[in-house]
This record gives C-alpha cells, sequence and structure tokens, in this order.
C-alpha cells in the first residue's frame, strides 16, 4: 500500500498521466448539460467540490444503451455468422476518478449480479474489470445521504483501487488494491508522502454528522413472505406514481431489457435500462401479470434492495446510500423509512 | 393573510369533518417530507392521518393525478392547479362528479427547489416556511429568501391559484390571479427557422433518461397502456434514439394539448430537470388563441381538441 | 470469454403443426456449425431463448431430449410478437437458439423412486423431453414405476401423439391420455386431469411427481397430491415469466430472491411455499 500527495499545481498533469498517454478513457465528475456527471471529460474540467455526481457512475459500465450485437436480416440466407458482437475489443479501458465511495460499493453489488454464480456478462465485465477505480472520499455529505447506515461509510474503501481526498494545497492519495499501487507508481504529479493520521482524521470528521447503522436484523432474520405479506407496503404503494426515477438513478439498480432495432438490411440487438416500477416489464405474453399493480412493483424494488440483495450477496445491503432517490423520489417515498417499517 | 399554521388546522379540521361525514373514505393531502424542503402526499382515513396535513410551498406534484385510479369516494385538498385537473377529469369522464369532492385551497404559488439549491449551494440540512418566506439553515449557518424570488415558473403566470367556482368548499383567503402567460419567449422562437425550432426542442429533451416520471406525475396521462409501452405494434423503440425520445414527448404533448392546466408536476418529478412545459405551453397558447379555452374551469365544457361535431365550421376535421 | 448472449445459429430442419387450432407449431432446428451442438449439451427440464433476429427472443422449454441427435425440438404456442413471427417461418430458415438455460429436473435426485408425470395442454413439452431421456435403455433402470398423466380440452389439442401412443404399448410406462369432454373418435379417458390423477396416481411412498400445466390445473392437482400423501418436497414444477437475459441479470423473471431463469425454472412445491406468487 502506498501513500502519495498531488500539489495543487500538479493536479492536471496527474489526471492526464492517469490516461497512460490516451491508452486510457478518462472518466472524472465534470459538468454536462447543467449536471455533475461521471463521464469521459478533459482532465481540465475535473470538478473536486461537489456532494455527488447527479447521476450514479454506472453508466460508465453498464450503459442505458449499449449495443450487444449486429444480425443481417435475410434469415434464408445460411450464413454461419448470423449474429457478430458488438463493443467487446475496441473499447479502451477506463481509469475514473472521483469516484464517491457509496458509488463504488454499488459497482460492486451490480458486479456480483452481471457476475453471477452461473453467468458472465462479458459486456459489462470486460469494462468493469479492466477500469482503474480512484475514489474520492466525501468531507461533506448532504443531507440525504446515509451511507453510514447500511455498512459504508464517506472515506469508504470497497470496490476502489485507490482513495483520494481533497485536502489544504490538492490531493492525498492512499493505494488500496494490488492492481491500483501498480497503476499508480511513478505517475507524474505524485509525491510519495505519509497521509494516514490526517486520512484517520477527517474520516472520523466526516462519519461524525453520519446516521448510524439502520437496524435491519428483522429482516435478516424473518422469512421472505413474512417480510412480503407486511401491512405496510399498501401505505407506501398508495402515494407510488410507479415513475421509475428511482430505479434509474440508483447506482445498483441492473436491470435491462433486450429490444432488437432494424432497416432493411439489417439490424443491432440492444439492451437498455428498464425498471421494476412499468407495468410492461413483468406481462406474459398471455396478458396475465405476475405484477398487476403498482403495490407489487413498488414492492419489489424495496424486497430486491433490502432482503433478496442481502439473501443472495451473504447479508451485503443492495441499497447503499447515496441518497439519490430520496433526492429525486417526486413523493417523497424514502427508502429509510421504508427499511424501517420493513424491520419493524 | 392566513398563517401557515392556520391553514394546516383548518384543512386538518376539514379533512377530519369529512371523513366523519362519510363524505369521503379517504381524503389526500400533503404532510411534510423526510428531508427538508419535500412535501409527501398522504392518503388520510384516520384522523391521526389528517392530524399530518399541511399546506406546503415544496409541493411538487398534482394530487389529481391520483384520483382516476382511485376507487371510491374521495376528498382531495386542492390547489388552483389540482381542482382544475380533477375537474378535467371529471369532464373527461375518467371520476365520477359524485365521489369526489374538493376542498379549495387558495395558493400563492409553489417554489422550485433547484432554484433555491442554485442561489444556496452549501448543503441545507432544515427549511421552514411562511407564506411569504423561505428560512433555510445548514451547519453553522443560516439565510432567509423572499419566496416570490424562488416560485415555480408555472406559477409566476397562474390564472387559477384560487380555486373559485370548482371547489365544494374554500379554506384560506382568496389569492388574486396573476397575469396570464403572454407566451413571449415562444413568440419570439416561432420567428426562427424551422431547423433552429428543432434544435431548440431537441435540445430541451436532450437529458431525457425516458424514465417517464413526466407521464407518470401528469394528471391527464390515465391511459390504461401508454402508446411507448404498446407493443405490437411497438410505435417507438426503447433506446436513446434521439428521435425516439423526441417523438415521445412530442406525442405526449399533443395527447395533453388544451387539456394541460399547467401544474408543472412534470417538470417537478422529472429527476433530469427537464423544461417539459414548453411544449404543452405551445400547444396551449394555439388552444386558447383558437377556442378561446382554458380547462379545467368549468364542469360542462369540452376540451376543444376531445370534441367532436358533424357541423363543425373548421375544415381540417372533415 | 463466452459470450452468453450470443445464439447459436440454426436452421429450422422441420416443423409440424401440433394442434388443431393451429397455435401450436413445434420446430426442429439443427446446427448451422455442427459444433455448436456439443456446446449445446442440455437435460430435460432446460430451456433456451428462440432468436430471430429483427424481432427478439422468446424463452421456450427444450422438447426434445438430449439423447434424440441431431437436431433440438421445440413446441411453441403463438401468442406474442416473436412466436407469431416464427409461425410464419419456413423450414430452411436461419435464426439463433440461445442456451441451454436454467436448470433441468433433478434427475440424478430421482433415481430409485417412481416417477408421475402430470401434463395439461402444451405445458407437456419438458415433461415429452424427460419421458424420451428416462426410457432410453440407460436410463431406464435408474427409476421405478414411471407413469404419465396427460389431458388437453380435445383430441385436437394433444400434442405429441406419435411420441404417447408408442409409449402406450410399452409396458416399463403407465400412459393415461385424458381429454376433458366426451368427443367423436375418441374411445380413450375423459376426464380432467385432477379426477385422472385420484384414479391412477401411485402411493406416495418413494415417488416423485413433476407437474406442468396451466394453473387451474395445478390449483386442482396440488391438493389430489397432497390428499394422496405426497410431500412438497416431492412435487416437482415448472415456472414461466417475463424473460430477457436468460442469465439472472436482467431482472423481471424473479420470484422472490430467485431468478426463475438462472435459479429455476424447476422448483419444488416446498420452495415455492416459500416465495411470493409472483408467476
Amino acid at each position: 500500500m502506498a501513500e502519495y500527495i498531488v500539489k495543487e499545481n500538479a493536479l492536471k498533469d496527474f489526471f492526464k498521466a492517469l490516461t497512460e498517454g490516451g491508452k486510457r478513457r478518462f472518466l472524472a465528475p465534470a459538468e454536462v448539460s447543467g449536471k455533475l456527471q461521471m463521464i469521459e471529460t478533459d482532465p481540465e474540467k475535473v470538478s473536486l467540490d461537489f456532494g455527488n455526481t447527479h447521476q450514479s457512475p454506472k453508466s460508465a459500465f453498464f450503459p442505458q444503451t449499449e449495443k450487444l450485437m449486429a444480425f443481417h436480416k435475410d434469415t434464408a440466407k445460411s450464413d454461419p455468422f448470423v449474429y457478430k458482437p458488438l463493443g467487446l475489443d475496441e473499447t479502451a479501458p477506463m481509469v475514473l476518478f472521483g469516484l464517491r465511495p457509496c458509488d463504488a460499493r454499488g459497482l460492486v453489488v451490480c458486479d456480483r449480479v452481471f457476475q453471477n454464480n452461473r453467468f458472465t456478462d462479458p459486456y459489462w465485465k470486460s469494462k468493469y474489470e479492466s477500469a482503474v477505480k480512484i475514489g474520492l472520499a466525501c468531507h461533506d455529505p448532504r443531507p440525504a445521504c446515509f451511507c453510514t447506515a447500511v455498512g459504508g461509510s464517506p472515506f469508504g474503501e470497497a470496490g476502489l483501487d485507490a482513495i483520494a481526498f481533497v485536502r489544504d494545497g490538492g490531493l492525498a492519495l492512499k493505494t488500496l488494491s494490488a492492481e491500483g499501487g501498480e497503476f499508480l507508481k511513478g505517475l507524474s504529479g505524485l509525491e510519495s508522502a505519509e497521509i494516514g493520521a490526517e486520512l484517520a482524521e477527517k474520516k472520523q470528521a466526516a462519519e461524525a454528522g453520519m446516521p448510524g447503522p439502520l437496524d435491519q436484523s428483522k429482516v435478516a432474520g424473518a422469512a421472505v413472505m413474512e417480510i412480503y405479506n407486511q401491512p405496510h407496503w399498501k401505505d407506501t404503494a398508495d402515494r407510488c406514481l410507479n415513475c421509475g426515477t428511482c430505479t434509474f438513478v440508483c447506482p445498483t439498480c441492473h436491470c435491462f431489457d433486450i429490444q432488437d432495432e432494424q432497416n432493411e438490411k439489417g439490424g443491432l440487438r440492444m439492451r437498455n435500462w428498464d425498471t421494476c416500477m412499468s407495468w410492461l416489464y413483468t406481462v406474459h405474453g398471455t396478458g396475465h401479470n405476475p405484477r398487476p399493480t403498482k403495490t407489487e412493483r413498488m414492492r419489489q424494488r424495496f424486497m430486491h434492495k433490502l432482503k433478496y440483495i442481502p439473501m443472495k450477496q451473504d447479508g451485503a445491503c443492495g441499497c447503499i446510500g447515496c441518497g439519490r432517490c430520496v433526492t429525486l423520489c417526486p413523493v417523497n417515498i424514502d427508502i429509510r423509512e421504508v427499511a424501517r417499517q420493513m424491520n419493524g | 393573510m392566513t398563517s401557515l399554521p392556520d391553514l394546516n388546522q383548518k384543512i386538518q379540521s376539514a379533512a377530519k369533518r369529512l371523513l366523519a361525514e362519510g363524505k369521503a373514505e379517504v381524503v389526500i393531502g400533503c404532510r411534510q417530507g423526510t428531508t427538508p424542503m419535500t412535501v409527501a402526499p398522504i392518503f388520510c382515513r384516520t384522523e391521526d392521518d389528517c392530524n399530518q396535513l399541511i399546506w406546503s410551498n415544496f409541493a411538487k406534484i398534482n394530487l389529481a393525478t391520483y384520483l382516476p385510479k382511485y376507487p371510491g369516494k374521495v376528498a382531495i385538498i386542492a390547489k388552483g392547479c389540482d381542482a382544475r385537473s380533477a375537474v378535467g377529469q371529471v369532464v373527461e369522464k375518467q371520476i365520477e362528479r359524485e365521489n369526489l369532492y374538493i376542498v379549495g385551497v387558495a395558493c400563492g404559488g409553489l417554489v422550485d427547489v433547484e432554484q433555491i439549491q442554485a442561489r444556496e449551494p452549501r448543503p441545507i440540512r432544515a427549511a421552514e416556511e411562511d407564506w411569504a418566506t423561505i428560512k433555510l439553515s445548514g451547519d453553522g449557518w443560516s439565510s432567509s429568501l423572499p419566496k416570490e424570488d424562488v416560485l415555480r415558473r408555472n406559477c409566476k403566470t397562474c390564472v387559477s391559484r384560487t380555486p373559485e367556482g370548482v371547489a365544494d368548499e374554500l379554506i384560506g383567503e382568496p389569492t388574486e390571479a396573476l397575469p396570464a402567460d403572454d407566451y413571449a419567449d415562444l413568440k419570439a422562437l416561432a420567428g426562427q427557422s424551422l431547423e433552429e425550432k428543432m434544435a431548440y426542442f431537441k435540445g430541451l429533451v436532450k437529458n431525457c433518461l425516458r424514465c417517464y416520471a413526466c407521464r407518470n406525475a401528469c394528471p391527464l396521462c390515465y391511459c390504461p397502456v401508454c402508446f411507448v409501452d404498446e407493443t405490437r405494434p411497438q410505435w417507438l423503440g426503447k433506446s436513446q434514439d434521439e428521435m425516439d425520445t423526441f417523438t415521445f414527448h412530442l406525442l405526449r404533448a399533443f395527447h395533453c394539448s388544451g387539456r394541460c392546466t399547467s401544474c408543472g408536476g412534470c417538470e417537478a418529478a422529472c429527476p433530469m430537470d427537464i423544461k417539459l412545459r414548453e411544449f404543452n405551453r405551445l400547444l396551449d397558447e394555439e388552444v386558447q388563441k383558437d377556442w378561446n379555452y382554458l380547462p379545467g374551469l368549468s364542469w360542462d365544457q369540452t376540451p376543444p381538441l376531445t370534441t367532436y361535431r358533424p357541423d363543425d365550421e373548421a375544415d381540417f376535421i372533415k | 470469454m463466452h459470450n452468453p448472449y450470443l445464439p447459436y445459429p440454426v436452421r429450422i430442419s422441420s416443423l409440424r403443426i401440433e394442434t388443431e387450432d393451429k397455435n401450436l407449431r413445434t420446430f426442429k432446428f439443427e446446427f448451422l456449425n455442427p459444433a455448436d451442438e456439443d456446446k449445446f449439451a442440455y437435460l430435460p427440464g432446460q430451456f433456451a431463448e428462440l432468436s430471430i433476429p429483427g424481432q427478439g427472443e422468446i424463452p421456450i422449454g427444450i422438447a426434445s431430449s438430449p439423447t434424440e441427435k441431431g437436431f433440438v425440438m421445440f413446441t411453441v404456442n403463438r401468442v406474442g410478437q416473436v412466436s407469431s413471427y416464427l409461425h410464419n417461418m419456413k423450414v430452411g430458415d436461419v435464426m439463433g437458439i440461445r442456451g441451454p438455460l436454467g436448470h433441468p429436473y433433478p434427475l440424478d435426485k430421482l433415481e430409485g423412486k417412481n416417477i408421475v408425470i402430470i401434463a395439461g395442454g402444451f405445458a407437456v413439452t419438458t415433461l415429452r423431453s424427460t419421458i424420451v431421456w428416462m426410457i432410453q435403455p440407460e436410463n431406464r433402470p435408474k427409476y421405478g414405476k414411471i407413469t404419465f398423466i396427460y389431458g388437453a380440452r380435445t383430441p385436437g389439442l394433444l400434442c405429441f401423439k406419435d411420441d404417447w401412443s408408442e409409449w402406450q404399448k410399452r409396458a416399463d410406462i403407465d400412459v393415461h391420455v385424458t381429454i376433458d369432454r366426451e368427443a367423436p373418435g375418441w374411445d380413450g379417458l375423459v376426464g380432467f386431469v385432477p379426477t385422472v390423477t385420484k384414479n391412477v396416481c401411485p402411493p406416495p411412498e418413494n415417488t416423485a411427481a413433476i407437474i406442468c400445466g396451466p394453473p387451474v390445473m395445478i390449483k386442482f392437482t396440488q391438493p389430489v397430491l397432497e390428499e394422496a400423501g405426497y410431500s412438497h418436497d416431492d412435487i416437482i414444477m415448472s415456472l414461466e415469466n417475463r424473460m430477457k437475459c436468460g442469465l439472472g441479470i436482467c431482472g423481471r423473471c424473479n420470484v422472490g430472491p430467485e431468478y426463475v431463469c438462472k435459479d429455476g425454472p424447476v422448483f419444488t412445491l416446498s420452495q415455492l411455499n416459500q416465495l411470493p406468487r409472483e408467476y
């Protein structure tokens, strides 16, 4: 594990060096169309002073629309290559700077879905495993932030190759993984330093104003149907609009739809983000819908985050406490409140 | 002016009375939200529920959105725009007049949290409000803003702040209607080239995620299956294709033309802060110009574009 | 890296109209690349995504048995866009299949047991696969008595007539095919599947039931098996849900924490009792 500082006047050099001379695509928090987002950006335009990016960084690895393969249309042709996979070889690996620790944990939750006990999603894996992920700790968590309530920290290290924090006169960095150590070694702008004490102090200060653990012990111990049949779902569903905003901004929501689009010659098979709030999401070809009303759909999302994912991921919570859904839900459905009701 | 605590008291009493008298099985209103500057819609069925009812400058969506899906007798705590939308739903036969009770509340306009955050970038840990002022505080600081400075755009040109005429009862002192939207900006746009206009409208929705929160928050979007969710045939692609996204917004705006009450619920719900009302405003202006019609102000006037008469004098219909 | 989204190219080698209402067609596919047939190693109870360029994919249970070489077979009900398109395709047309997906019936755990297989309507597909597999000389000795109960509304709605007619002639499988009401030319059993099950199902000792059919059939057959003394661990079912990826990633087909595609589609009734009825 190595520790470094980057002086303010060396920051741009350092960011440029992260691209390894242009071999890596550089993603960092930067403004686009009036919103701060984790996007591919010029090292000159990186923002270091922000609460969190408006949307989660999942789109770097799981774009809202992603081409999976191309095909030609003539089904009478005996071409053994009806389908040609796209996007697996041609993209340069990424380096991400400025991931908030909550979002990095969100990527870990997604990774265990995209690389599950039976299948590996090559579109996710090729991007995720080749990326260097450098976090930026939070000094000033926002009012709706609650990473500490769900096992995280504003200085959390999960899913990151290195973590940085802002200090007077620049940045400090600590490497976390072997890959991160190897990658950062000798990069322009880095100076070796002892930052452990400063990090510990800043971490303590940042965590001080944050909420304590959200008790989910009863949810963890209860049978699925016990939680599923609780009476509070109806009350929350009353006001839920089933709009799906929560799912689109959530760093751990990963559902998608697969669609074909074509013209006269051929076409593309692509995947697009989908949302469990949608009626269409579960409806059978026969018209039967296993989740016919918004109550079932809304319940599915919270059960998935707070019961099903913990069951399948060794107790890890499916919510990482970024607070985006809390802030952006137009009817103030607050996952912390729902979690308390489920545990109640 | 009635103070907010007084107003809340009156709303709560009215709700309790309506439940007790059996005029409604549920009263839909707003309660305090879980974070600063938020409110949550609440479906009141008990006295305890009613005691949580408030009027707030931070209300977001139009509560009439809930009405078409609610089967029984329902009362709604309605600002001018909510009441107009509810009337529109009765006129469009989505809800029964006898199942609806409108508790009208005089409204002084709502505030736009995005504008507040633009003026106050520090993390806001608490917010207090009265009729005219928003008081904000954070870690070791506090400040206040005149509400007029951060009003939602649609509230600045509201012609029906007080739901007079359509409410079953009215709470609060009637607020004066504001000068109607003069559409000056859109009229300026009308002089531009087709390409410029196209670029303007496409630019509006370039951040769109196609989550359809605007649709789900809209009191007019009550279709059992929206055209974007139809699969046989599938009218629209599902990707982030610019044309598909644009088509959704354009078609939705046309579906709503002459029916929109400018409640701003779509913009309040949009997670990407898209100025969705620009599409509707353009069509509202047309409908007002051609038919002198404002939706939701009368129980028996149907929106012009949903009316068909064989002897219609306009020739486009034939 | 294996790409589980990429279908194997196949050619429709034969097709036949399976039922008199013409809503069911049975397709046999041959792999364009012969090596793909080995990669597509499956067992009864698994399914695959039938993949038509430009139309999309549908998850369909595999009706052939891995012991039948040179083709894979699917019987497809015409309900949605993809299945309707497929119904209009011809022998020789090229498309894709992706799989095998899901878990098979627990054929190894069932060894040494009597097996009762109960099917209704076109849900018989993966059960055809199971029976063909079980009655192979190398597999038949692993199981005790095999009972097959199969019902449909009318004789013309029964699938795989050639297969079960052959099985009826065999001594090592007990076949009961029934239709709902008397019909001209039908001299077989008449009555609903639950009633037939009540009359012919073997005693529950050392016996397991595999049951696939429309919800109404399952609703009335399950109590018959319970009354007969079958434990919920010995009642095996296969679920269907809307699916896209088939890999346990895209969401939507989950029933509680389990993905029907990845963790199912085969579940015991004991397992299903712990889960929401979201299927």
